[in-house]
């Protein structure tokens, strides 16, 4: 201790008395100045560039009239502001009395933020869940929704489960009990490429393992990445995983996740080598192991840096130029829209089987036991999964496939970037996606096994795992 | 003189405050997830199940268990040589005379005080594959492939490098201080006797900042050991759990996949590591 | 500290000490750069245009307020006791306090959610200003302690003849001489109130109570991860603390001088 007192007292100063009272002060003088403006921002209409984000304002006037509208929390992660907030705006225009708000949260933090609001019992009035083991699993969250089923029967008829797609309410059904509205499905298992580069370049489309790798050959001279995928995000090496197995024996995917195979069987053993294959031979591009599909993967298909990428059905939604436009700019990118177009996953395994997808339900619709209106959520969720005009905007959005089956997207209304190159491919993916056989995309996948799967696909990427031992992992989870 | 005062006050009255609210928060907390730890729990369901030690003997069979510990020790010893000694050197620069002290002391705090949660998508852009160091890389015809967070190999490299970016200033600040209380007249009268500044550097300042150095250790095996955000919002622990700590791994377990009790048992294994690491640190400067 | 004395050797300090800066700088160009992709000022424009900006912001002061009043006064008052009082069992408690500085954030959440939810403080800014204060206190109290105890006793006792009674003591001797470790404390407090991000996630669930480190969320969708606007939320949210940082720059480098571990 050999600092002295005169230090001290030359520390006495006044100058800092005043600064540290300074920011406290503005701390609190500028709490209680925002928290005017909060409330002020609220009650002002809407900015021009956000036309949806505060839709309820007509709801809550209306509802002053009407004298009996309640207020709703609607939690999810998909499709995301704004369209949600659209969503509601459209809802109100039937439903003017039910303001509903949009929480959002980001995929990875969804279940670690809604289960302490679930658990507590308020907060939450509708939310959205999903099939199997990906975020917002309906058999983990079901437990605090209410059973739909007799609404549903009381809005569609008692043949409403001849009028919804299949899917949608075996996976939400879970102890005999409907716990959720499906919304609209997603299929993955297929590519998506940029038809521009490549009839820029001359290249032909890829069906095969060789055409495949020379097709990223090409673009590689041209300073252009071949195929793009953010291997650091499991769920999208699980698509990739489950195609290649689709492609060597359609359907044992599927049955080795209800127990009817063997993950040690050897399609699963080839199809880890086939994987590795993918990276060993340039298919990937370099660090693939080390990005996101979201958002650096995304961003380098729609900037126009790579000319391939591993994405579903949801992709559709950037064949519309305004959603594609929007897309890009989020992507760094203020060029044109581009023709973006399905193709089938090449045929790698040389067996001739391709065209195979899996689908689950996108997310549904859960209304919470505790909701403050349970009447009004169930309006909401009922609108959103059964009506022909919630739906017929799920269908025109093409972010998802309705489950309304008498929807479909209205495409005399429907203008696609390149109508020329993409009206064709575009419809006949969608046939053939609902056409189908039941094969769950995640759907069967429970978390144990969905972990162990990134892990050993990340392992054998990365080649710290041989494809033997990994598929001995895989038969480890119960 | 000290004592004769202190008889006269019961000093408890000023203590109890932050130490009632500490009991209820966190000793609270503790006690919650040692019992938990016991538990077969979802987070949702209304029961729980006891199990007693099984969450432990999982978790000493656990290999990922004993690669976070691993990273752990790697990351600590990595980061604490790294930061501190940039720290210790940009505080003797900027004890010097150079041009500009505040704007470079601005520009190496800044970093501290920024939130990881801001900073993430900053650094998984810099070192994607096609970031800014890739087409620096380029410009400059080095033929560098920075893939390094995609690789097992490296990617916890790459985290450590931004650790020390994010926390350098901390030790900065705190060297800087140690040294502004540093007898210059002691220091001068070295430099007449001819002593070159890098000696004076090892052989006089460094041992006169023991203490900042022990204490910036203490907090360094703590801070490993609480590692979370980092890692998390970057890597997710990837690839491969290559990247994992406990702090990632118990969220993984607990929030993610609703393990609760087997989260609470990693829990209880970093408390207990924590402290005894925070112990041998402060009895490594008293043994002295 | 160095001695430099010939001009060569003071330029080549200065440029050394600029090439060591450099890598700190360049993270922030690339926020910063990254913010103007795309459409340049319009993503801020877009932030702004949420609706939420000056809710979050709001929301951040109130707790980052909160954490620091608690932190302060309750910081200032044990580091003294600690420093200056003679309690029986000091060093137990000290060291108690201490092991509250090893517990990481993540293991809190479950214990306090099942508490606050039972003593209805669940989603309410409570939830997220105790747990930060507490998890903030052990650290800040043994700054305090520190800077305290080189406070000399003959001050305390000199107030004490004059038939100062403890509390007038604290007040009128410790308190101002300890405003550059309140200071710093003031800073260090703000940094981790207003950084955080797992509890007002977790235990704040109305959207109308949201905070700033929340913001990119409206930009990361399940299909949509629009990177642009996400930086340019995150300049906004760090932009005041950097100026806070600057108004009291000079204040936290003494406190943490005189405070400064051992």
């Amino acid at each position: 201790m050999f600092r002295g007192c005169k230090q001290f007292r030359k520390r006495k100063d006044d100058k800092m008395k005043k600064s540290i009272s300074f920011v406290l002060a503005t701390l609190m003088a500028s709490s209680t100045i925002l928290a005017a403006c909060g409330t002020a921002n609220t009650s002002a209409p809407a900015s021009a560039a956000a036309p949806a984000a505060e839709p309820a304002e007509d709801a809550s006037s209306g509802s002053d009239g009407a004298g009996g509208g309640s207020e709703l929390v609607w939690w999810g992660w998909t499709p995301g502001s704004p369209l949600n907030e659209q969503y509601i705006a459209e809802f109100n225009k039937e439903f003017p009395n039910t303001k509903i708000t949009w929480k959002q949260t980001t995929v990875d933090d969804y279940d670690a933020a809604i289960k302490p609001a679930l658990a507590n019992g308020e907060g939450v009035d509708i939310f959205e869940v999903s099939a199997g083991s990906a975020n917002g699993g309906v058999g983990i969250f079901g437990g605090q929704a209410i059973n739909m089923e007799e609404a549903l029967k009381g809005y569609l008829g008692d043949d409403y489960a001849d009028k919804l797609n299949e899917a949608s309410l075996k996976s939400m059904t879970v102890d005999g009990e409907l716990k959720a509205l499906g919304v609209g499905t997603v299929y993955a298992g297929n590519l998506w490429i940029n038809q521009d580069l490549f009839d820029e370049y001359n290249v032909k489309v890829p069906t095969n393992f060789d055409e495949w790798k020379s097709a990223c050959d090409t673009f590689k001279e041209n300073g252009i990445i071949g195929f793009v995928q953010g291997a650091g995000q499991g769920a999208f090496n699980m698509d990739t995983y489950h195609a290649i197995c689709d492609n060597i024996q359609p359907g044992l995917f599927t049955k080795a996740t209800r127990g009817e195979a063997e993950w040690t069987d050897p399609v699963f053993v080839q199809a880890l080598d086939l994987w590795k294959k993918l990276f060993d031979e340039g298919i990937m591009q370099d660090g693939a192991l080390g990005i996101q599909q979201y958002p650096e993967a995304n961003n380098m298909f729609l900037s126009g840096q790579a000319a391939m990428v591993m994405m579903g059905s949801w992709y559709t939604m950037n064949c519309l130029p305004d959603t594609m436009r929007a897309n890009m700019e989020a992507a760094s990118s203020t060029d044109e829209p581009f023709a973006m177009v399905p193709i089938n996953f090449p045929d790698i395994a040389g067996t001739g089987n391709v065209g195979y997808v899996f689908c689950d339900i996108d997310y549904a619709t859960a209304v919470a036991k505790d909701a403050a209106d349970v009447q009004a959520a169930t309006d909401f969720a009922l609108w959103l999964g059964a009506s022909e005009a919630g739906q017929q905007m799920i269908a025109d959005s093409l972010n998802l496939v309705p489950v309304l089956k008498s929807v479909s997207p209205n495409w005399d209304k429907v203008v696609l970037t390149n109508p020329e190159k993409q009206n064709k491919p575009v419809q006949e993916y969608l046939t053939n996606a609902m056409a189908n056989p039941d094969n769950p995309r995640f759907g069967g996948i429970s978390a144990d096994l969905n972990q162990a799967m990134m892990d050993v696909l990340a392992g054998v990427a990365s080649g710290t795992l041989s494809s033997a031992d990994g598929a001995a992992r895989l038969a480890e989870v119960e | 003189m000290n004592k004769k005062l202190s008889i006269r006050n019961n000093g408890m009255v000023w203590i109890a405050p932050a130490f009632l609210f500490l009991l209820i928060i966190i000793y609270y907390s503790i006690f919650y997830t040692f019992n938990l730890s016991t538990m077969d729990w979802d987070g949702l369901s209304p029961t729980m199940k006891r199990i007693g030690a099984d969450n432990y003997t999982k978790m000493f069979a656990d290999k990922v268990f004993w690669k976070a510990i691993r990273n752990t020790i790697v990351y600590f010893v990595i980061t604490f040589v790294i930061q501190n000694f940039l720290g210790f050197v940009f505080a003797a620069i900027l004890h010097s005379d150079v041009k500009l002290p505040t704007v470079h002391k601005c520009i190496i705090f800044i970093p501290t005080i920024l939130a990881p949660a801001t900073m993430a998508p900053v650094f998984r852009l810099m070192f994607s594959p096609q970031g800014m160091l890739q087409k620096f890389f380029n410009t400059v015809h080095i033929p560098i492939t920075v893939d390094w967070l995609s690789k097992p190999q490296t990617a916890l490299y790459v985290l450590m490098a931004i650790v020390v970016w994010e926390f350098t200033g901390m030790s900065f600040i705190l060297y800087y201080a140690a040294m502004s209380q540093i007898d210059k007249e002691m220091l001068e009268a070295a430099q007449i006797d001819g002593a070159g500044n890098i000696r004076i550097l090892i052989t006089m300042i460094f041992p006169l900042c023991k203490g900042t150095t022990v204490s910036l250790a203490m907090l360094g095996v703590i801070g490993a050991l609480k590692t979370f955000d980092i890692p998390y919002l970057i890597t997710t622990g990837g690839p491969d759990h290559a990247t994992e700590f406990l702090g990632t791994y118990i969220y993984r377990q607990g929030i993610r996949q609703s393990h609760l009790g087997y989260a609470a048992a990693l829990s209880v294994m970093l408390l207990v590591m924590a402290v005894v690491g925070a112990f041998l640190t402060n009895k490594a400067n008293k043994g002295e | 500290m160095l001695r430099v004395r010939s001009r060569k050797n003071k330029i080549l300090l200065q440029c050394l000490l600029i090439l060591m800066t450099i890598p700190y700088l360049l993270p922030l160009l690339q926020m910063f750069l990254g913010s103007l992709g795309g459409r340049g000022l319009y993503n801020y424009a877009a932030v702004w245009n949420t609706g939420v900006v000056p809710t979050y912001f709001r929301n951040s002061i109130i707790i980052s307020a909160g954490v620091i009043l608690i932190v302060y006064v309750l910081s200032m008052t044990a580091g003294f006791g600690f420093a200056k009082l003679n309690i029986l069992g000091k060093e137990t408690f000290f060291w108690l306090i201490l092991v509250a500085l090893t517990l990481p954030e993540v293991i809190l959440l479950t214990p306090l959610f099942v508490t606050f939810q039972k003593l209805h403080l669940f989603s309410t800014f409570f939830s997220v200003i105790f747990p930060l204060a507490a998890l903030q206190l052990p650290f800040t109290i043994l700054l305090i302690r520190n800077y305290d105890q080189g406070i000399p006793n003959e001050l305390m006792e000199a107030a004490r003849i004059d038939g100062a009674t403890t509390a007038q003591a604290f007040r009128h001797v410790i308190l101002p001489l300890t405003r550059p470790i309140g200071s710093a404390v003031t800073m260090l407090t703000l940094i981790n109130s207003w950084n955080s991000y797992l509890l007002p996630l977790l235990f704040l669930q109305k959207p109308s109570m949201q905070t700033v480190t929340l913001l990119p969320q409206y930009f990361q969708g399940e299909f949509t991860n629009d990177q642009t606007k996400i930086l340019a939320a995150a300049v906004l949210t760090a932009i005041p603390e950097i100026i806070a940082y600057l108004c009291m720059q000079k204040n936290f480098e003494r406190g943490m001088s005189a405070g400064a571990l051992k």
